[in-house]
């Protein structure tokens, strides 16, 4: 009897669980279909699920013509460029944050997180003129460093959460030695972090990666990022669905690989490293 | 340190007040570069934007601002019908995206709860939505959207859920709560994943103590469970409120607006503003209107939320 309603229970989680699945789901799985299907089954009614797949938007997008092959390594260098220069910047004010309790210490945090918060269109407006003017529009100069606003501050906010991990005896330690300041750091902490960095890094990435404000404004036709590219498909009369697809998969399979191998770590990145997870 | 200076004299006193003066300032020196890129390129186009929104200024007209208008532009802002309905859909948006998210979430991540075989797969893929580009899940909607033969107008229909003609985007009754959804599936799983998280952490001792008291689902729900994640659920509150109130991406992809007003949202009526007609000087006044609300936001959030961190 117990054991009866035990199972039953059990059921019906898995059943619930399988429902969100599906529902949270199948709407990618339906969208990589998109990509490899036969352009006249792309609004068949009934929808049709079983077809032989073909490579042919890819090959049209990425290789022969390749419209989009040029605005994926624009994606590429616009979000790593975003990540690299950010990195000088972040690390020594999440060090600061992390092991001086000096005044303003709390207001400083709250300001990055702010900016996390704000609209980025309010700075995009006043920003795209004043870029334009100094003739940096369209260049991925302007796009990287807009970037900045979002990868400076989740980053400080991260990688303080990684660096208060570790303990700060042994860096007392080594300064009791008479290390310098700045030996302490390259020698003892950078070693002991770096796996938060890269987790940093890897999440700050993602984040560049996914914003097309930014690069919808600040961007050309030779600088466009690959959403972007995308985007002017629905320009031309009847939107090539199968290229949208297969743009867009491309588009989406980095941040999920990325998500993948930073299992652990996804909460933690989500929430600016103030929930562990 | 004092004592011994006091005994040395006067001079090494000197010494060691110049050496913990610059103790006291390195942290800020190690934080004033990120601060300053920062200022550089979000509060100094600000003012910029400050300036430009007491001009008349029309990109289309000439490179130069027209005129000074002294708050012309913000009374033009507030008094046109088209920004006050992107700051009604705004918050109706914004308040029940944040309200249906974090609910649904919660009930998910309570499933989620129950340590069965399978469980850490299911979680590693359920956040998947949210790993994808906003602008990216804005095409995937706009396909599934489509009147033509997406899957979602076909499911309803099958439901024998009357769908409009014009479609689930075409139409002013359907269009914001079509772009809500869209949101919802991107984000739900994002609040899912991290009450879940802080669900885990709820001590499993205390939830054995209540069940023995004879404490029912919901009690334990409510008076030992949310109160001790209250932190988390208020940071996810947060964020989502805020996202969802700086809408653009969606917008931009699924109807732009449209049909008429109905789905502007204020981040879209400020982009169509200022970087499609050009319009700088009310852009910028519409800017520091939002701005404004922005910073009251973070304010009562400083206030209540963050109060009592650290």
């Amino acid at each position: 009897m117990r054991k009866g309603k035990h199972l039953l229970r059990t059921s019906l989680i898995y059943a619930g669980l399988l429902l969100i699945l599906l529902v949270f789901v199948g709407p990618i799985l339906w969208f990589i279909l998109l990509a490899v299907r036969p352009s006249e089954t792309v609004f068949a009614v009934p929808p049709v699920l079983l077809f032989k797949p073909s490579p042919a938007a890819f090959q049209a997008t990425f290789i022969d013509p390749g419209t989009n092959r040029h605005q994926l390594f624009n994606s590429l260098i616009v979000a790593g460029g975003a990540v690299l220069l950010n990195l000088p910047f972040s690390f020594p004010a999440a060090y600061a944050l992390s092991r001086f309790r000096m005044r303003g210490r709390k207001n400083i945090m709250l300001w990055y997180l702010g900016l996390l918060m704000a609209p980025p269109v309010a700075f995009l407006i006043p920003y795209f003129v004043l870029m334009s003017r100094i003739g940096l529009s369209g260049t991925y100069l302007a796009m990287i460093l807009i970037m900045q606003t979002i990868t400076i501050p989740f980053s400080v906010w991260l990688m303080k959460s990684f660096i208060d991990e570790v303990p700060v005896e042994l860096e007392e330690a080594a300064r009791v030695d008479g290390a310098k300041w700045h030996r302490v750091i390259y020698r003892i902490t950078l070693p002991l972090v770096r796996p938060g960095l890269i987790v940093t890094s890897m999440f700050a990435f993602v984040f560049s990666w996914n914003n097309a404000a930014f690069p919808l404004v600040l961007s050309n036709q030779k600088t466009a990022t690959l959403p972007i590219g995308t985007l002017s498909y629905f320009a031309t009369a009847g939107a090539t669905w199968t290229f949208i697809g297969a743009a867009a998969v491309a588009a989406m399979l980095p941040p999920m690989i990325i998500f993948l191998v930073l299992d652990r770590y996804v909460v933690r990145g989500l929430t600016f490293g103030s929930i562990k997870g | 340190m004092s004592n011994s200076a006091i005994e040395h004299g006067p001079a090494l006193a000197l010494v060691a007040s110049a050496a913990r003066r610059r103790r006291r300032l390195f942290p800020y020196l190690l934080i004033a570069p990120s601060v300053v890129l920062l200022v550089a390129v979000t509060i100094f186009p600000l003012f910029f934007a400050l300036k430009n929104s007491f001009f008349f200024w029309n990109l289309q007209m000439g490179p130069e601002p027209l005129g000074f208008i002294g708050f012309g532009n913000y009374q033009m802002a507030l008094t046109s019908s088209v920004f006050m309905a992107s700051l009604v859909n705004t918050l109706v948006l914004t308040v029940s995206g944040t309200v249906l998210e974090v609910l649904l979430g919660l009930a998910i991540a309570l499933l989620l709860c129950h340590a069965l075989p399978g469980m850490s797969v299911a979680r590693a893929l359920l956040i998947m939505p949210t790993t994808i580009a906003p602008i990216v899940v804005g095409f995937l909607f706009r396909y599934m959207y489509d009147p033509t033969g997406g899957l979602i107008p076909w499911l309803l229909t099958a439901a024998g859920v009357p769908i409009p003609k014009v479609g689930l985007l075409g139409s002013g009754a359907t269009a914001l709560p079509s772009i809500l959804f869209a949101d919802m599936w991107q984000w739900t799983p994002f609040c899912a994943i991290v009450l879940y998280a802080a669900l885990l952490s709820v001590p499993q001792h205390v939830i054995e103590a209540a069940r023995l008291d004879g404490a029912s689902a919901w009690t334990m729900l409510r008076r030992i469970r949310l109160p001790l994640i209250r932190k988390t659920l208020s940071f996810v509150v947060m964020l989502r409120f805020m996202q969802l109130f700086n809408t653009f991406d969606l917008v931009l992809v699924l109807t732009r607006g449209g049909p008429g007003s109905s789905t502007r949202t204020l981040g879209y009526t400020l982009y169509q503003q200022g970087l499609v007609d050009f319009n700088i000087g009310l852009a910028s006044a519409m800017t520091w209107i939002i701005v404004i609300m922005v910073n009251a936001l973070i304010g009562l959030y400083v206030l209540f939320v963050f109060k009592d961190w650290e």
